[in-house]
């Protein structure tokens, strides 16, 4: 053996050597809670980040605070989607739906009844959850899923947005704008939900998440997360052995919505005004569910770091040509690579990669690898 | 006579929808990027000083092609997959060829400058364009139901849509038909695009509008089914001239909705349900 190989597979040995200490670490069982901390910690001090400038060369030069506030939110959207289309398996093309009344419910209220946008917050959520399971009743009742159970999440999408078109109580086509906090008695600051700079709303999107991903994480050990996995990979055998579908998808449903409409509510109050194409649109359920597709369906770390190489990539873009059209042809294509290449998401790439190591160096697979690249055959 | 025009244009549209459907299992969001390149494939060629009908069969066979590249390269790796992911597919191939559709051509509403004047039609004046429109779109199902149902081809896709492993054993050669038709979809998708220009103005996203409500005529119609969806676009037809009489606004497509979402409570298999694939 010459040299040159030798020294080739003595660096490979290393590497897994790291990995393997990696995974012990990953395998206690406070790993989960302090990796999430420690993932939250970073974002908080993203924004700060972007000043920061290395030999002439910062984040800011490719992110805006702008983006990383979208990124946050869409990933909100796309986690609250991921509790019923991932975790339950019933791929909903209608979360816009959710979004869109999270959005207009808290702007009227407080627009024409001066309510605090707070209370806004959870009216809109609960009526995002009634809506759901309405949705959900008509659907799971006759056993409609898998394709007809997109169709019909669509209707009732879109019938929500033709119908806000049309009321012209809610302003019609052209929507709502928002009120100022003097008009529910409020001054600009947390209380009010509205800020004089986009700094303070990069944090409550931020606690938006950070709820959304801790029920995510609760709801995926808990009993309820298992038996949605069951609904997810096997309904009949899941009803077989007495789990009652239904319900549980009826839940895995008012839960996503209730959040959803939280994603709603912070994009009604970031932006000065709403529409309906722009909140209850189809693109708008295509933006929800991307994030979550590129990332990882089904998983809590998936929908965040698909949001975030989605924002990062399109701002990226956005900044190298002035050509709007470019950040859409650069999603579907991510979406297409990804779906093609890797299905298990971005982050099944690890899996990967730690199993492609270990047979480099020519160890037998571990139990854990086949694990974590089962995905596919489920 | 708007209605049942308006219907004939629903049915097209829609017809592509559920032949893909009716096979392969795929919700193919990507539709209405096809009905909107149909749309300016026909427009290119009426910029050419040529007749917009001769634009018609270049969308379609456009669309064919389009539609079996599409399927080899990215939809058959993935048709044991689960179904989410062939969605996924086709969504990221709607947003592609969209955005494409915009940079080109831009946001703007476009019209084919065409006038062939009006003619009676039972006491009720009709534009031409959309007359014919409803003559092309007709003999367009009529030729596909004949392709489906005595056509050995034909009878094999049904064969596929019933039952892929028996078809398999029977001697179908799955993959092709799969191949063949989604180019099939596609290109009726493009044939319809190209016959709502003579209808309305139309710019990129007329497309996604004209999505919902090829959705809710193929549920409408039973899944599948070449004669149910005839009958669904029909139906929605109606709903849209009634609907916009008798309503303000774009109340018709709540009225439309509504319904759908009645049938599903009363007749979740569709108007012609039950078997689906006759």
């Amino acid at each position: 053996m010459s040299d040159h190989e030798n020294r080739a597979s003595r660096v490979l040995k290393q590497v897994r050597v790291a990995v393997a200490a990696l995974r012990a670490l990953g395998e206690r069982w406070y790993a989960t809670p302090v990796l999430w901390v420690c993932g939250f910690a970073l974002l908080a001090v993203l924004p700060q980040a972007l000043s920061v400038r290395v030999f002439g060369v910062g984040l800011g030069t490719i992110m805006s605070l702008q983006a990383l506030i979208l990124a946050l939110l869409w990933a909100t959207a796309a986690q609250s989607w991921n509790l019923v289309s991932g975790f339950a398996g019933q791929f909903s093309l209608g979360h816009a739906a959710f979004f869109g009344l999270g959005a207009y419910i808290p702007l009227v209220l407080a627009s024409e009844f001066g309510v605090s946008p707070w209370l806004g917050l959870l009216a809109g959520a609960v009526v995002a959850a009634a809506y759901g399971l309405c949705l959900g009743g008509l659907t799971f009742r006759y056993d409609i899923s898998g394709s007809y159970f997109v169709l019909v999440t669509l209707a009732f999408a879109e019938l929500l947005f033709f119908l806000f078109v049309n009321v012209d109580a809610v302003g019609g086509a052209s929507g709502v704008v928002k009120p100022l906090p003097d008009a529910y008695g409020a001054r600009f600051g947390l209380v009010a939900f509205q800020f004089r700079e986009r700094l303070p709303y990069y944090y409550v999107v931020l606690a938006f998440l950070a709820v959304v991903t801790l029920v995510s994480l609760v709801l995926q050990r808990s009993q309820t997360g298992l038996y949605l996995h069951a609904i997810r990979d096997d309904e009949d055998a899941a009803r077989a052995v007495g789990i009652p579908t239904v319900r549980y998808k009826l839940f895995a449903l008012g839960l996503s919505a209730f959040f959803t409409a939280w994603a709603g509510t912070f994009w009604a109050m970031y932006f000065p005004s709403i529409r309906p194409r722009v909140v209850f649109g189809v693109l708008v359920n295509i933006d929800i569910v991307l994030p979550a597709a590129i990332g990882g369906i089904g998983t809590v770390a998936g929908p965040i770091v698909g949001a975030f190489a989605l924002e990062v990539i399109s701002e990226a873009g956005r900044r190298a040509v002035d050509f709007p059209e470019l950040q859409d042809v650069i999603g579907g294509v991510v979406l297409l690579v990804v779906v093609l290449k890797s299905p298990g998401g971005l982050v099944s790439l690890p899996g990967k990669a730690t199993a492609l190591l270990d047979r480099l160096t020519g160890e037998r697979r571990s139990v854990w690898d086949r694990d974590s690249s089962r995905t596919k055959e489920d | 006579m708007l209605g049942v025009l308006l219907g004939g244009i629903y049915a097209i549209v829609s017809v592509g929808l559920t032949v893909i459907f009716g096979v392969m299992d795929v919700v193919n969001i990507a539709h209405s990027a096809f009905v909107a390149v149909g749309m300016y494939t026909v427009w290119v060629v009426s910029r050419q000083g040529l007749s917009p009908f001769l634009g018609l069969p270049v969308a379609a066979v456009l669309l064919f092609v389009a539609g079996v590249a599409i399927q080899r390269s990215s939809i058959a790796p993935l048709i044991d997959e689960r179904q989410s992911s062939r969605l996924l597919v086709t969504i990221a191939f709607s947003i592609v060829i969209i955005a494409a559709i915009e940079a080109t051509f831009g946001p703007t509403p476009r019209n084919l400058d065409l006038d062939l004047g009006s003619i009676a039609v039972g006491g009720v004046y009709v534009i031409r364009g959309q007359l014919y429109a409803l003559v092309v779109a007709t003999v367009a199902f009529a030729g596909v139901w004949v392709f489906l149902h005595r056509t050995h081809t034909g009878r094999a896709i049904r064969g596929t849509a019933d039952s892929r492993v028996n078809a398999a054993y029977a001697g179908v050669d799955v993959e092709r038909i799969d191949a063949l038709t989604f180019g099939l979809g596609a290109g009726l998708a493009g044939l319809a695009g190209g016959l709502v220009t003579f209808v309305q103005p139309f710019d990129p996203y007329l497309g996604n509008t004209y999505l919902t409500i090829a959705f809710v005529v193929v549920v409408l119609g039973g899944l599948g089914s070449i004669p149910g969806t005839a009958v669904g676009g029909l139906v929605v037809g109606l709903l849209h001239v009634f609907g916009s009489y008798y309503l303000p606004g774009t109340y018709y497509k709540v009225l439309i909705l509504v319904v759908f979402v009645a049938l599903l409570v009363f007749r979740p298999t569709g108007l012609f349900g039950g078997k689906s694939h006759e």
